[in-house]
């Protein structure tokens, strides 16, 4: 990674010197001759006055700070000869930035499961996946709900293939089945399980029901965010064998009330410690012992793990809960501006970004650009479950493990090929709040 | 704290007791900040320290990480000593309609108050809709300026109540027979008088801007002030430069302060130099 | 002109609310009679968003428990306010003093109220500094659990957070008492508790009451705080729409909002039946 960087640094002298245009040129070789066909097709076909003006274009990207991170900016700037510019907002601001103020916003870093909510309000513009170079290599998972081998993908919670598509380019419904326009570029996903102190438990955790295991009770934490938080719990109770759902991402009214009802109960039990809401809450809980067991990001298990306190994302035989994120196009984009958004979503596909955040240990939708974007034993740790040989970075260059470690939960296939329900917005969500608002003050 | 008479009564120390335990109070919490800003390069948000280091400062003042912190920081200080400023004025003038009968005046003031009791986050989002309803952007120096001033004011206005509480006219009677103006006798008789209550007023104009988190949200448009920022960075990877920003913020603050009442002193010095030559 | 004098002073402050308050409070008002789909928000007149709200136990159980936390929180802060106000207008008689002691209390205000409620957490967890300094000095031997994710934690939060709203308005009506009062008082012959709830209470009422109004307010629109220090177990009734806007849901959250509008602004002009601070003005 280092040496990485310093390369970087060594182009931004040299693209100071040169100026955009002769950079965007070895851009578009490299691109290519990487056999992005229709991508560079659409580059080099630009009118020349275009990619003058290009230069002087400016794109707002909005979106959540751990997918919108400051230096993937940085570096598509310099890479593509226009600026980018990120502004970092927390979840519910950004849903309601899309929908009440969508001039403000030019890309629209969404979820998945929001997008559900925002497409339908005419705010964004279909994506033609005709120019998207890499729209064939990005995983089935998105493309046609499969894993790679073929298998179907559960449609729990809102999988991302369910709103991939749209009919017509400026419409509000989504379409049943692949057509020429997406709602989001797929971004960033992962899988999500729950987080352990295996010192304080000292023994294996084999599955969701240990997240209601009475063993445990007052060092137990949820997300404080209903939507997520009582899937968690689902998925928990389904564990158990106390409840059954048809589909715990999209519940009945019968099925919240029964949910909430056990969640009140373990409540006055005092099986809860916390409900986090932050980042660092959920570390903290972690690192202080406040809490053995809790639903958590992979990057928090990161987080506890680097101050020398044990923390493992273990893998639950029942599934993970999986989520992904992707970039929108805002409709009022035309022109030269969307042209520019164009280019920067071929960006986004062309690897850098892929192996950034894959050391945050979250996945890309283009797997053979990140590979070749990153170094053998790096893709060996992050996709492949395989033993580390040297220590593993983060995106900073920071260590984060050392030599030997594994990957919790394994290779690629074994952690994203086992999901068993998706990050969602129910249908029922405004009694689902209702309820959850219950059960927060019971 | 000079009283005139001597030995100080036991009330004096068990009020002084008080009010160290109420500062402690107040920065206790803050001490854990205070300390952890030091941690070593690989230190995080929570004890123990691994090892000391000036690091996160020096982070604090170069490229950030996540986001934008230094053009953050810098709106969030023009926002506030903007609001701070336009509420000293408007609140002034405000408080001294309000010392008098007018018609609307009770409407007037119900609306200060709903202002104060409305939650920020719904302000927020109806100044959004209706600046998306005119068609015009929201920015932070124009929707975010409105929605801090509607947290602002209120306050401006009903400390300005306790200011111009049982003020004695006398004075401005007294400036007023001996042939002063009406803009003398405010700015050379009552606003001296008030000054304290104006410090308070410019202060809580300015630190409600600074720290206002609900009524910024959506009305701050495409860049972020720094509560903002700050939150949305906890979504993910934080580091100790957020507790840098503190340290920097308190010894900043004790700086300022140290400065204005040692100017505050000179001034009253020369007053009553110039005093004694008259 | 002397007559015009109030309505100019008064301009500024009505434009400033009337566009950046009362139009948009006006649009949500709106907004909380509309209906809403999937796809949008729709003008219309009904009333379903006020009838599940005010039909439900659980607006009930959040109302209890915000006026809980605002009573309880303004009863501590009044006590410290009154006490801290009492100290630097009777025992620091030096402006420059008044003014530092003053300072030194609003500058933990200046470091952003979200990077202090992380630091919650080490203090006062499990684990936290505090816990270990009372184990350590033997005063207990398992860790005090109530001390974080409670209402305690809740409120003790609160009051850090609100005392200085409570000391500003008190500490500046308290100022204008004439210190010669209380040594008339004392002079003859009334005891300290007299010259306390019979002279200084009276005259300072004004203080009293803004910083009450600013106190309840500040509670009753927190769902920050609550959050954070709850540990996410307990709601106030702002807490709860936050939930609500979070995914888009506009006309109940309307509806809430301007129900909890109503009832603050009731709970403000109780106080104000009490205290005048309007008619206290004229002096």
């Amino acid at each position: 990674m280092a040496s990485n960087r310093d390369s970087n640094g060594g182009k931004t002298g040299a693209a100071q010197g040169s100026g955009g245009l002769t950079r965007r040129r070895l851009l578009q070789t490299s691109a290519a001759t990487a056999g992005a066909a229709v991508g560079s097709g659409l580059v080099t076909g630009f009118p020349t006055v275009w990619s003058q003006k290009l230069k002087d274009v400016t794109l707002l990207h909005v979106g959540s700070s751990y997918s919108a991170i400051i230096d993937i900016a940085r570096q598509a700037s310099q890479d593509l000869g226009f600026k980018i510019e990120m502004q970092s907002v927390n979840g519910d601001a950004l849903v309601n930035r899309v929908v009440t103020q969508p001039s403000t916003v030019d890309i629209a870093d969404l979820e998945y499961w929001a997008v559900r909510k925002v497409w339908p309000r005419g705010v964004l513009q279909g994506i033609e996946t005709a120019k998207i170079g890499r729209w064939d290599k990005i995983s089935p998972l998105f493309t046609q709900g499969k894993y790679p081998d073929g298998r179907e993908v559960t449609l729990e919670g809102t999988a991302p293939y369910e709103v991939q598509y749209t009919e017509e380019k400026e419409g509000n419904r989504f379409a049943a089945g692949p057509t020429d326009h997406a709602t989001l570029l797929p971004q960033i996903y992962n899988a999500d399980t729950l987080g352990i102190r295996p010192d304080l438990i000292g023994r294996p955790i084999e599955s969701w029901s240990e997240l209601l295991n009475p063993d445990f009770a007052g060092k137990v934490a949820l997300v404080d965010i209903p939507s997520i938080g009582i899937m968690d719990v689902a998925m928990a109770l389904e564990a158990k064998g106390e409840m059954t759902y048809a589909d715990k991402g999209n519940m009945t009214k019968e099925e919240i009330d029964k949910t909430i009802a056990a969640l009140i109960d373990l409540k006055r039990q005092g099986h809860f410690r916390a409900f986090w809401n932050s980042f660092d809450q959920s570390v903290n809980l972690m690192a202080s012992g406040e809490v053995m067991i809790q639903s958590m990001w992979s990057p928090a298990v990161t987080a506890v793990r680097t101050r020398g306190i044990d923390c493992q994302y273990v893998a639950l035989k029942e599934g993970y809960r999986a989520w992904a994120a992707g970039l929108g196009l805002m409709r009022h984009l035309d022109g030269l501006k969307l042209e520019a958004a164009y280019e920067y979503m071929n960006w986004y596909l062309s690897g850098w970004q892929g192996a950034f955040i894959a050391r945050q240990g979250y996945y890309t939708p283009v797997l053979e650009t990140t590979k070749a974007a990153m170094a053998p034993d790096e893709w060996g740790y992050w996709y492949m479950g395989e033993k580390a040989e040297e220590p593993v970075k983060d995106p900073y260059g920071n260590v984060m493990e050392k030599a030997g470690a594994v990957r919790d939960g394994g290779s690629y296939e074994q952690r994203m090929g086992n999901i068993a329900c998706w990050n969602t917005v129910m249908d029922e969500n405004v009694y689902m709040v209702r309820k959850w608002n219950e059960f927060i003050s019971a | 704290m000079r009283t005139a008479s001597g030995r100080r009564p036991l009330s004096f120390w068990l009020l002084t007791a008080f009010f160290v335990l109420f500062v402690l109070f107040l920065y206790g919490p803050m001490t854990a900040i205070y300390i952890l800003s030091f941690q070593g390069p690989t230190g995080g948000l929570t004890f123990p320290m691994r090892g000391v280091s000036l690091h996160w400062f020096d982070a604090l003042f170069g490229q950030q990480r996540t986001g934008d912190f230094a053009g953050s920081l810098e709106r969030a200080i023009l926002l506030a000593l903007v609001s701070m400023a336009v509420t000293l004025v408007v609140s002034v003038a405000a408080g001294l309609a309000f010392r008098q009968r007018f018609k609307g005046a009770s409407a007037i003031f119900y609306i200060a108050i709903a202002s104060l009791v409305m939650p920020g986050l719904f302000v927020g989002l109806g100044i959004s809709l209706v600046f998306q309803v005119m068609g015009v952007t929201p920015r932070w120096w124009l929707s975010g300026l409105g929605a801090h001033l509607t947290w602002t004011l209120p306050f401006g206005l009903l400390i300005m109540f306790a200011v111009f509480n049982r003020f004695n006219r006398a004075y401005e009677e007294a400036a007023i027979d001996l042939g002063a103006t009406r803009w003398k006798t405010l700015t050379a008789v009552v606003l001296p008088i008030l000054a304290p209550g104006l410090i308070a007023v410019g202060l809580f104009g300015f630190t409600l801007s600074y720290d206002e988190l609900a009524r910024s949200k959506l009305t701050v448009g495409a860049k972020n002030t720094l509560p903002l920022e700050i939150e949305a960075m906890t979504t993910s990877v934080t580091t100790p430069s957020l507790f840098a920003l503190g340290t920097v913020t308190t010894a900043v603050s004790f700086l300022i302060i140290g400065l204005a009442l040692g100017a505050i002193v000179m001034i009253q010095k020369r007053r009553t130099r110039r005093a004694g030559e008259a | 002109m002397q007559r015009l004098a109030p309505y100019l002073q008064v301009a500024p402050l009505t434009l400033i609310l009337g566009v950046f308050l009362v139009v948009p409070v006006t649009m949500i008002v709106l907004v909380s009679f509309w209906s809403y789909d999937e796809f949008d928000i729709y003008p219309d007149l009904i009333l379903d968003n006020y009838q599940w709200i005010l039909t439900s136990p659980v607006t009930w159980s959040l109302y209890l428990k915000t006026l809980y936390y605002a009573l309880v929180t303004w009863a501590i802060t009044l006590l410290i306010g009154f006490t801290i106000s009492w100290y630097l207008v009777f025992h620091v008689k030096n402006l420059i003093w008044q003014i530092g002691l003053f300072l030194l209390c609003t500058v933990p205000f200046w470091t952003s109220n979200v990077i202090r409620m992380i630091s919650w957490i080490p203090f006062l967890g499990r684990e936290g500094i505090f816990n270990q300094a009372l184990m350590g000095a033997g005063l207990t031997g398992e860790p005090l659990e109530f001390l974080l994710f409670s209402d305690f934690a809740v409120i003790l939060a609160y009051v850090h957070l609100f005392t200085l709203f409570m000391i500003v308005p008190i500490f500046n009506s308290m100022a204008r008492i004439d210190p010669t009062l209380i040594e008339a008082a004392v002079d003859g012959g009334a005891r300290p508790w007299q010259v306390v709830f019979e002279v200084v209470l009276p005259l300072c009422k004004t203080g009293i009451a803004l910083g009450s109004i600013f106190v309840i307010a500040l509670v009753m629109g927190d769902f920050v705080v609550v959050r954070t220090m709850s540990g996410g177990q307990s709601a106030t009734v702002a807490s709860a729409m936050m939930n609500e806007i979070a995914l888009l849901q506009y006309p109940t959250a309307a509806a809430g909002a301007t129900i909890l509008l109503v009832v603050v602004t009731l709970m403000v002009a109780a106080i104000l039946r009490v205290v005048d601070v309007r008619r206290e003005l004229a002096g």
